[in-house]
């Protein structure tokens, strides 16, 4: 499936409302060099990488390779050493403001509702928050949240706060949505749900989405391209187009090719060091 | 269960160990001949105190003036000033480490400069008060205000939120918790700043009353007024946990226990 398609119906054949489609987002010639105590580390070397439209791009590789780095700078919360980031042909030169952002850990405010959570999205762009609280129940709902809008987030299991923070990143509706290992600390059978509900939720909005994980298989699970990048200097691999059907079911996950590719960059990762045995 | 009813029944331990205590304290004087002086019964001490209540009652007015005053004054000056070194780097370099250094002066020991420079009113001991408060609460609010999560400032930033904005939806209420326990330590401190203030110089208030009283060996009127001193004490820390509980309820009800409350 092309990321053009996303906006038409979706291969379960529900009609989808037609949404603006996700923004392109240009990287060109990326460094970002770190200067601490006289010691400079390379964090990242000449990523040149352009994402199209609607497409969703999982970055995979091992900790210390720069990816948490390119995401900042691709959001323009980090000046880039060299080279610059262009979103929808404009030039990133700040925080750039037209995306919903989730990290690893869901960074939600203690003494905001899980329903008040999601709407400070709104509330921090100044926007008008009754305009958006019944979106907000609906998409709260969509991931299985339901009833627990008036929860504060303490009494939420570490998947529902995790949830929680995807909705937040997606109220706004934004064309671009940038996550940061966001499974990383949830367990794997929450992981998995997760990452079904994710694509789910991509293949309705069509937003661009960037997607940093180390975890191989999620990476190919959710990608339409995998970028594996190897650390010291933080450098991108390689780029693996994964041809496979969408949404990816268990017969797709646990098809062949879906091995293959696993298989691939496992391998990529054994040249280069990163898995021994 | 009614609310009185499970208050009882938590807190009834204690209330009847307090209770033992008490009944402990004057048979046990009663039964070795203790001299009065030495260790009055409390029944003594409270029959002592009904006597002069009137004198002791102003006295306590007094001093509690000079505690909530000079609380009051450090809390307007500390939170403000905390914020100053939270978010300029130039305060925090160049006022901060003084502060840190007048922390280490015995601010005892500077009450009786106070004297010389502001006389024997109430000034004086309002600035002792605001000295010993001052400083818990300032180094409790920096580090609230600086406590923020990296990952929250940058899904802040990412909303293209004003400075303001920023400060009042997230900063502040995220640095709450922290100032609550700056301004606890210093309400538990500013009782005894204010008798040590009267300690030094004065002409009224419970201090002066203590030092009267255990100067003519009037030991009953002396633990009266270490009741009535602990008791106002008590009520100051209480007021503030109060006002805690209603400003910030999501950080208190998360407390696995609560040691305080009543």
């Amino acid at each position: 499936m092309t990321p053009d398609s996303l906006t038409e119906p979706t291969a379960a054949g529900q009609p989808m409302p037609r949404r603006p489609p996700g923004v392109p987002v240009e990287i060109a010639a990326v460094s970002q060099v770190f200067r601490r105590a006289q010691l400079e580390t390379q964090a990242l070397e000449r990523i040149d990488l352009a994402v199209k439209p609607g497409e969703f791009v999982a970055v995979v590789g091992p900790s210390g390779c720069g990816k948490s780095t390119l995401l900042k700078i691709i959001a323009g919360l980090l000046a880039p050493s060299t080279g610059k980031v262009e979103i929808a042909g404009r030039l990133v030169s700040g925080p750039y403001t037209d995306l919903g952002i989730v990290f690893q850990s869901p960074v939600l405010l203690d003494w905001r509702t899980i329903l008040d959570n999601v709407l400070v999205q709104i509330d921090l762009r100044g926007g008008n928050l009754a305009a958006y609280r019944d979106q907000a129940r609906a998409l709260l709902a969509k991931v299985g949240l339901a009833g627990f809008e008036n929860q504060m987030p303490r009494e939420l299991s570490g998947g529902m706060r995790q949830r929680t923070a995807i909705v937040r990143a997606l109220i706004h509706e934004p064309p671009l949505l940038m996550m940061d290992e966001p499974f990383g600390a949830l367990d794997a059978l929450t992981r998995e749900q997760m990452r079904i509900d994710l694509e789910k939720l991509w293949l309705e909005r069509g937003q661009t989405t960037f997607f940093i994980t180390h975890g191989i298989s999620e990476a190919v699970a959710l990608a339409d391209r995998v970028i594996v990048m190897t650390p010291r200097p933080g450098r991108i691999e390689r780029i693996i187009e994964i041809d496979l059907p969408r949404p990816r079911h268990k017969a797709v996950i646990t098809s062949r090719r879906f091995t293959d590719y696993c298989e691939d960059i496992t391998e990529c990762f054994m040249r280069h060091g990163v898995i021994q045995y | 269960m009614p609310g009185p009813w499970r208050w009882l029944r938590q807190r009834g331990g204690m209330i009847a160990m307090f209770i033992a205590l008490f009944l402990l304290w004057e048979f046990a004087v009663k039964l070795f001949g203790i001299k009065e002086y030495l260790l009055p019964p409390p029944s003594k001490i409270w029959s002592e105190f009904l006597k002069r209540q009137s004198t002791v009652m102003t006295g306590a007015w007094t001093t509690t003036i000079e505690i909530i005053g000079g609380y009051l004054l450090a809390v307007a000056v500390s939170i403000p000033l905390a914020m100053a070194i939270a978010y300029s780097r130039f305060v925090e370099n160049s006022v901060y480490p003084i502060i840190v250094f007048l922390q280490i002066i015995p601010k005892i020991a500077i009450a009786p400069l106070f004297i010389i420079w502001f006389g024997f009113g109430l000034f004086p001991k309002l600035l002792i008060v605001f000295l010993l408060c001052f400083f818990p609460i300032v180094v409790s609010s920096v580090a609230g205000f600086k406590s923020v999560d990296p990952d929250v400032m940058d899904f802040a930033r990412s909303t293209g939120a004003s400075p303001a904005r920023m400060f009042f939806k997230i900063r502040l209420p995220q640095a709450l918790p922290e100032i609550f326990t700056g301004l606890k330590i210093g309400a538990a401190l500013s009782a005894t700043a204010a008798v040590v203030a009267e300690f030094v110089a004065s002409d009224r208030g419970l201090g002066y009353l203590l030092q009267q009283y255990n100067g003519q060996l009037e030991t009953p009127m002396v633990f009266a007024i270490i009741v009535l001193l602990s008791l106002i004490g008590l009520s100051i820390y209480y007021l503030v946990e109060l006002i805690e509980r209603l400003v910030i309820p999501w950080h208190v009800s998360q407390r696995p226990t609560e040691m305080t409350g009543l």
